[in-house]
């Protein structure tokens, strides 16, 4: 009797202690909320996987005067961070410390640590950084695969490489040419104001400009203005972190069904805040990351390499783009280069 | 045959031709906004709200509807309302939204409006004729009381409680009285003898700090159930708690649910998951940043000819630590 009673108490407490939040702990299910891979059931590298050696190849062919533009803004103290995230570097300087210097040669040298958050400055977004509830990409239950340090699945060390061809679409001229364009008052260069929709017909009349039809494989960067304020850091960090243009729910659909592995903008979502519908969060992330494993690159400096589209009358380029095999990461920043 | 009936078959025949009769929905209407105070630092209703906030909610809402906005900012000005109202009806708008707490010249402007055929729908302060919208600020202080009578329950039962008034209880207009009633209401309801203490900040937030030190130092060791008529107010409220250690007999509810405190995109989120220790417990939502969400739909739906219920109320909900992010994301998920 006393032994029922103990354990009828210890039902009582353990359903207190879990059973109590158990909407919050049961796995969800997945299958219900994230669409499944078209690579396979174990796929956790998404939408690289059509990176082909065929793809790279006919992307080389857009080398032709070899002109490197950079496509990254500069990673340092001062550039937009949201909330509470940051980015700091410390310095190990033994060149400065008089009697440790290596040798009769006195070889001295330095080292930084990075103290720092991986989606800062111009950045990848990988497939394990956004879901729905505990559902990840490829209909992952991510909950049994997390640790205190990193993913267990989808990290980035999965994803391919991007030896791809990107392509520049100019929103703002988009927007100017179609007589549009609401600028921010901030922006010293035309830019489109933040909580401008850009659309499917928008990112089609883009590629239009300079007639190019998007393909598989390729990396499409949109080039907003935005990145503007991005540049006069710090002054303009808060406005540049109130909201964005972007790209609306439909035009990030439209992109998935051309088959794309990567969509970048110079603003720190891609997509279009405040958003459409003021009741969901993040709608293009979910589109993008989570249903077709494509990534999301932020921070973009999407400026140059629009202006030597204008200049050259060529919207394409060989992406060039290195991302560390980062065992577990959901993200890091990136170097970015066009080749022409 | 019924013409009803008539009409329905003639319809169909037309979509079965492929020929579409255009329909209201199908066009633009030009609607205008006639804000009340776009003044920088010009607050809202005692609410932490801003006019600009409300003018961004119409222009965020826009992008999705067949609108086209034009914007007017009445300077909490009557007389510049009534030229406001001149200037609206000249550019030949469908509608206007007019947003002037001032009854004379809401009259005045439902007279101009009716002689130029224009409909008007009103915002917080009644046009004669015009559907309402706005708060119900009595039920939005009944939720922040019920929420504070529950909480004194939970955790202080038997205790001797003392309910606590902060804000601009001396503000003479209808919100603050209806709010201060719903809130006594609310808490009358769990604690029926309950006894409140008003404290009065004339309007200066800041003022809540000292106003309720000197309370807290004179009632030692006293459980307190704290309604906050603004979030600032309890903001400074909260910091009296703290400096006077007071954290562990005393919590608050606010009204409001401003930037003061959801943090939004700012590093200081008074409500939000990571600061469930806070003994702001929550705040009851007004929206007033998202009006234009609600406002230009209730306006298509009068334009289409749809007779509309005399008053809307916003949505009020309590806000807390638990269902913050639902409501306000924050930006920094990117």
């Amino acid at each position: 009797m006393r032994i029922a009673g103990l354990f009828s108490f210890l039902s009582v407490t353990l359903l207190s202690l879990f059973g109590q939040p158990a909407p919050a702990w049961a796995q969800s299910d997945c299958k219900a909320l994230v669409a499944p891979s078209p690579f396979g059931p174990d796929d956790q590298t998404g939408a690289t996987n059509r990176i082909t050696p065929a793809v790279t190849k006919a992307a080389a062919a857009d080398i032709q005067t070899g002109v490197v533009t950079a496509m990254a803004y500069p990673l340092t103290d001062g550039i937009p961070l949201f909330g509470t995230r940051f980015s700091k570097t410390v310095l190990t300087s033994f060149a400065t410390m008089p009697g440790a210097e290596f040798g009769k040669n006195k070889l001295s040298y330095m080292e930084d640590t990075y103290l720092s958050q991986s989606h800062v400055g111009t950045h990848i977004d990988g497939i394990g950084h956004i879901g729905v509830q505990d559902c990840y990409y490829n209909q992952t239950p991510m909950g049994k695969y997390v640790t205190q340090n990193n993913l267990k699945r989808l990290g980035l060390e999965n994803i391919k490489t991007f030896a791809t061809r990107g392509v520049i679409i100019d929103a703002v001229k988009v927007f100017q040419e179609a007589g549009k364009l609401k600028a921010n008052s901030a922006c010293r260069r035309p830019c489109l104001d933040a909580g401008t929709m850009i659309t499917e017909a928008d990112l089609q009349a883009g590629l239009k400009m300079y007639n190019v039809s998007l393909r598989e494989g390729d990396a499409v960067f949109i080039n907003t203005g935005w990145g503007d304020l991005f540049e006069q850091y710090p002054a303009q960090n808060a406005a540049y972190n109130g909201g964005e243009p972007g790209i609306i729910d439909s035009a990030a659909k439209w992109l998935a069904s051309q088959k794309v592995v990567a969509v970048g903008s110079d603003s720190w979502a891609v997509e279009v805040i405040p958003g459409e519908n003021k009741d969901i969060a993040f709608p293009v992330h979910k589109t993008l990351i989570t249903d077709n494993g494509i990534h999301i690159i932020e921070n973009v400096r999407t400026q140059l390499i629009a202006d030597a589209a204008a200049n050259s009358k060529r919207a394409t380029f060989f992406l060039s783009m290195t991302v560390p095999k980062a065992v577990g990461l959901t993200g890091t920043f990136v170097n970015i280069e066009a080749i022409q | 045959m019924h013409r009803g009936l008539r009409r329905r078959l003639f319809l169909a025949g037309l979509l079965a031709c492929g020929v579409h009769p255009v329909r209201a929905a199908d066009r633009r209407y030009r609607i205008a906004l006639a804000n009340l105070d776009e003044t920088t630092g010009a607050t809202l209703e005692g609410l932490g709200f801003m006019g600009t906030e409300v003018r961004r909610s119409f222009e965020l809402a826009a992008r999705t509807l067949p609108v086209d906005m034009l914007y007017f900012d009445n300077a909490g000005d009557p007389a510049r309302a009534i030229a406001n109202t001149d200037a609206a009806i000249a550019a030949k708008i469908d509608l206007l939204v007019e947003y002037n707490a001032d009854p004379d010249a809401n009259a005045e402007i439902a007279r101009r409006l009716a002689a130029a055929s224009i409909p008007a729908l009103a915002l917080i302060d009644p046009i004669p004729g015009a559907p309402l919208y706005g708060p119900d600020n009595r039920n939005a202080g009944r939720i922040a009381g019920q929420a504070l009578g529950a909480f004194a329950l939970e955790t202080w039962p038997g205790d001797q409680v003392l309910g606590v008034l902060i804000g601009d209880l001396a503000d003479p207009g209808p919100a603050i009285r209806d709010r201060v009633q719903g809130i006594t209401e609310g808490l009358r309801e769990a604690l029926p003898s309950l006894s409140l203490s008003p404290l009065d900040t004339g309007g200066q937030s800041v003022r809540a700090d000292a106003l309720f030190a000197k309370l807290l130092q004179t009632q030692r060791g006293q459980r307190m159930l704290i309604a906050t008529l603004d979030d600032l107010s309890a903001v400074y409220a909260k910091n009296a708690i703290e400096m006077n250690r007071r954290q562990s007999d005393c919590v608050i509810v606010s009204q409001g649910l401003d930037r003061n405190i959801h943090g939004s995109a700012s590093e200081k989120k008074e409500i939000d998951p990571n600061n469930r220790g806070s003994v702001v417990l929550g705040s009851v939502a007004y929206y007033m940043d998202r009006y234009g969400y609600d406002v230009l739909p209730l306006a298509l739906r009068l334009l289409d000819g749809e007779k509309l219920p005399p008053r809307t109320v916003t949505k009020h909900i309590l806000i807390t630590a638990a269902n913050v992010f639902q409501e306000y994301p924050p930006f920094d998920m990117n």
